[in-house]
C-alpha cells in the first residue's frame, strides 16, 4: 500500500508540473497575443485553456480521495496542501491569460502605443521569471530566500504604474481611449499573475519549513514610489 | 470598519496552555528499564502533565508499554524487572523507599487492551475496587457516579445485577474504565484500549477520553497513530535503538504537543514513522 501511496503522491506532483509548464505557455502566449495583435493566436491561446483546466482538474478530484484512503501526515500532509493550493494558483493565472487575450480582440484594429506594449511585455516576462522561481523553490523543496520573489515583484508595481500614467498621457482621441482601458485591464491581469507567483512561492516554504507565513500582507503593502 | 472587524473576528483555535503554565504529573529523568539483562527502555527524559491526554506510539518492542507499565509499578510483578534513574509522580519518588504500590495504584488507574471484568455483576465490578479500599461510604452514589462518567449508565442503569460477561466488547471497555475511575484515581494508563474494539466502541472510547480529560489525566499507548492524532494533546515518539553491545532498547526520539508531531515533526525518525515510510 505505500508503494501504491508514494505513486499516487509522484503523480500528483507531476500532473502539477505538467500543469505548470504549460501555464508558463500560457503567459508567453498572452504576451505574443498582445505584442502582435493576432487575433488567431488570441483563439488559440483561449482554447488553450482546456488544457490547463483538464491538469487541474485531475489534481483537484485526486486529493480529497487520497486524503480519505491514505490519510498523509507530517511532510507528506504538507506536500498535498501545497499541491492543493498552488494548482488554485495555476488555474487563476491561467484564467488571466485568457482574460489577456480576450482584452487583446476587443481591442484589436485600435490605435496602439509602443510604450505601453514595451511595458506590458517587460511585466510579462517578470511574471514568468516569478512563476518559475516560486515552482522551483516548490520542486526542489529548497526555500532560502523569501525575499527574492518580493524583489521580483516591485519591478510589476512600477511597470504597471508607469504603463497607468503612460495611457493618461495618451489624449483625447476615442479609440486611442478606448485601447488604453483594455491595457490598463490587461496591465491588472499581469500584477494579479505576480501575486499568485508570491503565494506559489510561500506554498513552497510553507513545505519546507513547516509553517505559514505570507511574504508580504497585501492590505499592509510599503507606500509605493510615485513616480 | 468597527461593525466589519467585529463581524469578522476569528475565534482563537483552543490551544494548550503553554509550556511554562503544564503541571507536570509524571516527571521522567534518565529512566531506564531492564528485564534481567534486558535493557527495555532508556535514557527516557519525559514529563507527563496534568489533565492532557499524553499519547505514546512507536514501533513494537520500542518500550512503549513498558513506560507505560512504570508509571503505576504494574512492572513489579514482573520479578527480574528493575529500574534505574528516577520517576517523579507529584515531586515524590515513585520507586522510592515507603512508596506503597498498591497507594500508587490507586492513584494511577490502569485500562488494559481486552476488555477484562470479572466474573460478577456489573455493579459489582464497579464496587470492586471501592470495598476493597474501605471506601464503602455512598457505594450506590459512587457507582453510579463512576457508570455516569464512563458513559455507560444509561446503557445498563436496569440491570446492574446482571452479568458483567453479557456486556458487549465496547460495554466491558466501558465498564473497565469505570471500575479504574470508581476510585477516584488522578491519572487513567490506557494500554491499547480500542485495538480489540470496532469502530463505533473505538469512537466512543475516545469520545470518552475526551470527556475525562476534564478531570483526569490520560496516558495512552496505541498502535493506532490516527487514534493518537484524534486524541491525544500530547505525543511521544519511542523509536528503537540498536546500542553498541547490541542491545535492542527503546530511546524517547521526540515529544511534542500533538499537532505538531502530525504536521511537522522536528526528528526525521518521527516523519519516518508517521507516514508509514521508517527513514
Amino acid at each position: 500500500m505505500r508503494e501504491l501511496y508514494t505513486s499516487e503522491l509522484e503523480e500528483l506532483e507531476a500532473l502539477l508540473r505538467d500543469e505548470g509548464k504549460l501555464v508558463d505557455r500560457a503567459i508567453r502566449g498572452a504576451l505574443n497575443v498582445l505584442e502582435r495583435d493576432d487575433l488567431e493566436l488570441a483563439d488559440e491561446l483561449i482554447a488553450f485553456d482546456d488544457e490547463i483546466d483538464s491538469r487541474y482538474l485531475a489534481i483537484e478530484q485526486r486529493i480529497p480521495s487520497l486524503l480519505a484512503r491514505q490519510t498523509p501526515v507530517a511532510g507528506e500532509l504538507r506536500l498535498v496542501l501545497a499541491i492543493l493550493y498552488i494548482n488554485l494558483h495555476l488555474e487563476r493565472i491561467a484564467d488571466y491569460c485568457v482574460t489577456v487575450a480576450k482584452l487583446a480582440k476587443l481591442a484589436h484594429g485600435l490605435p496602439r502605443d509602443r510604450a505601453v506594449l514595451e511595458a506590458l511585455e517587460e511585466m510579462g516576462e517578470r511574471c514568468r521569471e516569478m512563476l518559475g522561481t516560486g515552482l522551483e523553490y516548490f520542486y526542489a523543496r529548497d526555500f532560502t530566500d523569501s525575499q527574492a520573489l518580493i524583489e521580483m515583484d516591485r519591478p510589476i508595481d512600477r511597470a504597471n504604474r508607469k504603463l497607468i500614467d503612460r495611457l493618461i498621457a495618451l489624449g483625447p482621441d476615442e479609440s486611442q481611449r478606448e485601447w488604453a482601458m483594455r491595457m490598463m485591464l490587461a496591465s491588472r491581469c499581469l500584477e494579479r499573475i505576480g501575486d499568485h507567483a508570491v503565494d506559489i512561492g510561500e506554498q513552497a516554504a510553507y513545505l519546507v519549513r513547516g509553517r505559514f507565513e505570507e511574504f508580504t500582507d497585501a492590505s499592509h503593502k510599503p507606500p509605493r514610489a510615485t513616480t | 470598519m468597527e461593525a466589519i472587524k467585529t463581524k469578522i473576528e476569528v475565534t482563537e483555535k483552543e490551544r494548550l496552555p503553554v509550556v511554562s503554565e503544564r503541571e507536570a504529573v509524571f516527571e521522567a529523568r534518565d529512566l531506564a528499564v531492564y528485564y534481567g539483562d534486558q535493557r527495555a527502555i532508556d535514557g527516557v527524559n519525559l514529563d507527563i502533565y496534568q489533565r492532557l491526554i499524553t499519547a505514546i506510539i512507536g514501533p513494537s518492542g520500542c518500550g512503549k508499554s513498558t513506560f507505560l507499565r512504570t508509571l503505576n509499578r504494574m512492572n513489579d510483578l514482573v520479578p527480574a524487572a528493575r529500574l534505574t534513574g528516577q520517576l517523579r509522580y507529584r515531586g515524590i519518588d515513585l520507586y522510592g523507599p515507603g512508596v506503597d504500590a498498591v497507594e500508587v495504584r490507586r492513584r494511577v488507574g490502569m485500562v488494559f487492551q481486552k476488555p477484562n471484568p470479572f466474573h460478577s455483576s456489573i455493579y459489582d465490578n464497579v464496587a470492586y475496587g471501592l470495598r476493597i479500599l474501605g471506601m464503602k461510604k455512598d457505594l450506590d452514589e459512587r457507582v453510579e457516579k463512576a457508570l455516569r462518567a464512563a458513559a455507560l449508565w444509561d446503557e445498563v442503569k436496569d440491570r446492574l445485577k446482571d452479568s458483567a460477561l453479557g456486556l458487549s466488547g465496547g460495554q466491558q471497555q466501558r465498564l473497565c474504565i469505570a471500575r479504574a475511575i470508581a476510585v477516584e484515581p488522578e491519572v487513567v494508563l490506557f494500554d491499547e484500549p480500542a485495538s480489540a474494539l470496532d469502530p463505533i466502541s473505538t469512537s466512543a472510547i475516545e469520545d470518552l477520553m475526551h470527556e475525562l480529560k476534564r478531570d483526569y489525566t490520560l496516558v495512552i499507548v496505541t498502535h493506532n497513530m490516527q487514534q493518537a492524532a484524534r486524541v491525544a494533546d500530547m505525543t511521544a515518539f519511542f523509536g528503537l535503538d540498536v546500542s553498541p553491545d547490541g542491545n535492542r532498547q527503546g530511546v524517547l526520539v521526540e515529544y511534542d504537543e500533538t499537532e505538531k508531531i502530525f504536521t511537522n515533526p522536528s526528528d526525521k525518525r518521527t516523519e519516518g514513522y508517521v507516514t508509514g515510510r521508517f527513514g
